[in-house]
This record gives structure tokens, C-alpha cells and sequence, in this order.
């Protein structure tokens, strides 16, 4: 866990993880209903 | 979900908000409209490509007033490098409308756009990361020998070149500390605009790097002059697309009233970094856009046959916004902190400022 904070590559792929997931949830919960 | 009319779809006005919300905090960081994302965004999230480029330039032109009364306040315009540009800059704004409609008119417009957006994009992307990763990686040895750090670092001679271009009349912009020729300035004005008119952005995403890489500014008066040319060419190019019919208000005002609060945060957030943090954002921006257009422009093309794909791409552009607001938050974060003496990852003092 340290390294995806201490290396900066680490941090952009956590980060990534993260949003990605995020937006993924956003999708599935949510705006697939109210999209198209 | 919100009816809007003129568009000819229906849509969450959440969207349009956070759409909004992100690019304002983005690109009132890196000095970009942020419009390289919206447009590919627009689509993604069902919007016809000419609309999309018309909603995105309008929505710009507002935002980025006020994104420019705060980058002037900070001192990073150079009026005379900003003003030498315009007239290219409209120039090829009008040019670059004109080869939009034209392609509107073959009804190819979103293929067309979402095309030219990953070429372009993905070039600029690839040589972001190798001069940014190179100054990066200069800085820290520089940090490492106990040299004196300023708050810019370029690892590329290209602006040396064009600045001894001895063409008359020779331009003095004082606050960029450039000497170069006028020619060079137009020209670059005449390629952006061109872009900004047919992808219906401010052409921030090719101007912040044609101003660090070509012109030689640094990146901070790149992102203030490039707002301050984005005031005139969203300005021309709303115009423009409102007389194509190519504009739904209402999508505008969505946007505009997330954009708003965004950019007074992100132009803010320039301050507690140094060039290359802001140069590594946009170079983020730039492929995460590009593969959320991609997996789109992959859809339209297969003809809708692959829902999964459409799926993908919209995962991708909300996912990006979501991660470069983090991204942004957090480096103002670890940039306090590495002010008040507590600890932070080791890569972040090579990119934010102390003093």
C-alpha cells in the first residue's frame, strides 16, 4: 500500500482505481437508467 | 433528466454540472478551457458532435473571464505576447468553423471530431510525458545537489530555435521575458485557432504547449495569456456557432454554473506548484479523454453494435473527471503540507512550491 503512495506512478494508478470505480458505480446505480 | 430541446435529447443535468464542475477546476489550472474534454464528453454522453462543439465553445467563453481576472490578478498575462496573437487566432477560428460545418454537412461530424481529438491528442500526450518526465527528473537531481530550484523547469531547446527566426518586426513581451518574432506568434495564433474553431474549444490544450515549447514562455504565463486568448476566441467562436444553430442554451447554463466555482478553485490551486506538476495534469487529461473518445468513436463506427463499448467510453469520461479533481485536490493538499514541515510522498517536493 505505501508504494502507491510513494511513488508517483503508484499514487496515478490508486488514484485511477479509484475514479474509475467510482464512475463505474455512478454508471451502473445510477445514470444507465437515464441515459439512451 | 432534463428535455432539451434544441439538442434533441434528453439528459441528467448532473452531468452537465460536473461536466462543468471539472473542467472549470482543470482548466483554470492548466489554463485550458478544458473544452478538449467536453466536446468528446458531449458525445460520449449522447449529444450530436455539432452541438457538442457548439455547447463547449459557448460555455468556455463565459468561464474563462473569469478565470482570466484571476490569472491577472496573479500576474501571469503577458499582454503583449497575448494581444500579437489574437489576430492569427481569429483568423483561424473562422476557418476552423467553416471546416466543421462543412462536415456537418456530409453528417459526419461526430466520427470526424472524436477522430481528430485521439490523433491529436495522443500526439501531444506522448510528448508531454517525455519533456515533463525529463524536467522532472532534472529537477530532483538539481533538488539532490542543493541547486537553487525556481519555480519553472523546461527540458527542451525547441524554443531557443524559434526565437532566432530573424523575421521583422521583432516582439519584447516584458513579462514572459521573450524576444521573438511576431511572425512566429501569428502563427501559432493561426494553427490554435483552427483548432479551437473546429473542435469548438478554446484551443488551450495546443496553445499552453505551443507557448512553453515554441514560443519559450513559462508554463504559468502560458496558462495566464492563453485564458486571455481564449476570452476573444470563445468569444468569435460562440458567435459562430450560434449563428449555425449549433448551441442549446440551456446545456450552456448547466455547465457555466458548475464551471463557475471550478475555475476560481483551480486557477487558485497554480500557486502551490511549480511548471511540470501543471504540464503532468494536462498531459493525464489529454489520454484519459482520448480513451474515453476512442472507445466512442470505436462504437459509432461498429455501427452501435457493441454496447459495451459505449459503456466504456462513458465509464472513461466521467472516471477521468473524477480522478483529475482528486488529482488536483490532492497536490494543493501535500503542497500545504510540505509547507508546514510534515512529511510527504518523496516525489512531491520536485513538483510544488515551498516558499
Amino acid at each position: 500500500m505505501r508504494w502507491f503512495i510513494d511513488n508517483m506512478i503508484g499514487y496515478w494508478v490508486l488514484l485511477l482505481a479509484i475514479s474509475l470505480s467510482a464512475a463505474g458505480l455512478i454508471y451502473v446505480f445510477w445514470l444507465k437508467e437515464h441515459m439512451f | 433528466m432534463f428535455d432539451f430541446a434544441i439538442a434533441g435529447i434528453q439528459s441528467p443535468v448532473f452531468l452537465l454540472v460536473l461536466t462543468g464542475l471539472t473542467v472549470g477546476i482543470v482548466g483554470g489550472f492548466i489554463g485550458v478551457g478544458g473544452g478538449y474534454m467536453v466536446t468528446p464528453a458531449l458525445i460520449v454522453f449522447g449529444f450530436p458532435g455539432y452541438m457538442a462543439s457548439g455547447i463547449d465553445v459557448t460555455h468556455i467563453a463565459g468561464k474563462s473571464v473569469v478565470a482570466t481576472i484571476r490569472h491577472r490578478q496573479l500576474g501571469n498575462i503577458d499582454w503583449t505576447l497575448g494581444l500579437a496573437m489574437v489576430g492569427g487566432t481569429m483568423m483561424g477560428v473562422e476557418w476552423g468553423v467553416r471546416l466543421l460545418n462543412m462536415t456537418k454537412k456530409a453528417g459526419v461530424s461526430g466520427i470526424a471530431l472524436l477522430s481528430a481529438t485521439v490523433v491529436i491528442m495522443l500526439s501531444l500526450f506522448i510528448y508531454t510525458q517525455i519533456e515533463t518526465r525529463k524536467a522532472h527528473k532534472q529537477i530532483e537531481e538539481r533538488e539532490k545537489s542543493g541547486a537553487h530550484l525556481g519555480r519553472e523547469h523546461k527540458a527542451t531547446r525547441l524554443p531557443e530555435y524559434f526565437q532566432k527566426i530573424p523575421l521583422f518586426p521583432i516582439v519584447r513581451c516584458h513579462v514572459a521575458r521573450i524576444v521573438i518574432s511576431m511572425w512566429v506568434i501569428v502563427v501559432v495564433g493561426i494553427c490554435t485557432g483552427l483548432l479551437a474553431g473546429f473542435f469548438g474549444v478554446g484551443g488551450g490544450f495546443i496553445r499552453v504547449p505551443a507557448l512553453v515549447y515554441i514560443i519559450g514562455a513559462t508554463t504559468h504565463i502560458a496558462v495566464g495569456t492563453d485564458l486571455l486568448e481564449i476570452v476573444v476566441s470563445g468569444g468569435y467562436g460562440a458567435l459562430r456557432q450560434s449563428m449555425s444553430g449549433n448551441v442549446d442554451m440551456m446545456a450552456v447554463l448547466f455547465m457555466i454554473s458548475g464551471a463557475m466555482i471550478g475555475a476560481q478553485f483551480g486557477a487558485l490551486a497554480t500557486s502551490f506548484v511549480r511548471g511540470p506538476a501543471i504540464r503532468y495534469i494536462l498531459s493525464y487529461s489529454l489520454i484519459l479523454a482520448t480513451v474515453g473518445a476512442f472507445m466512442r468513436l470505436g462504437y459509432l463506427m461498429t455501427g452501435g453494435q457493441y454496447e459495451i463499448l459505449s459503456f466504456a467510453a462513458v465509464v472513461f469520461t466521467l472516471g477521468e473527471m473524477i480522478f483529475l479533481c482528486l488529482f488536483i485536490m490532492s497536490l494543493v493538499i501535500f503542497a500545504a503540507r510540505h509547507k508546514a514541515g510534515k512529511p510527504v510522498p518523496n516525489w512531491i517536493p520536485s513538483l510544488v512550491v515551498k516558499d
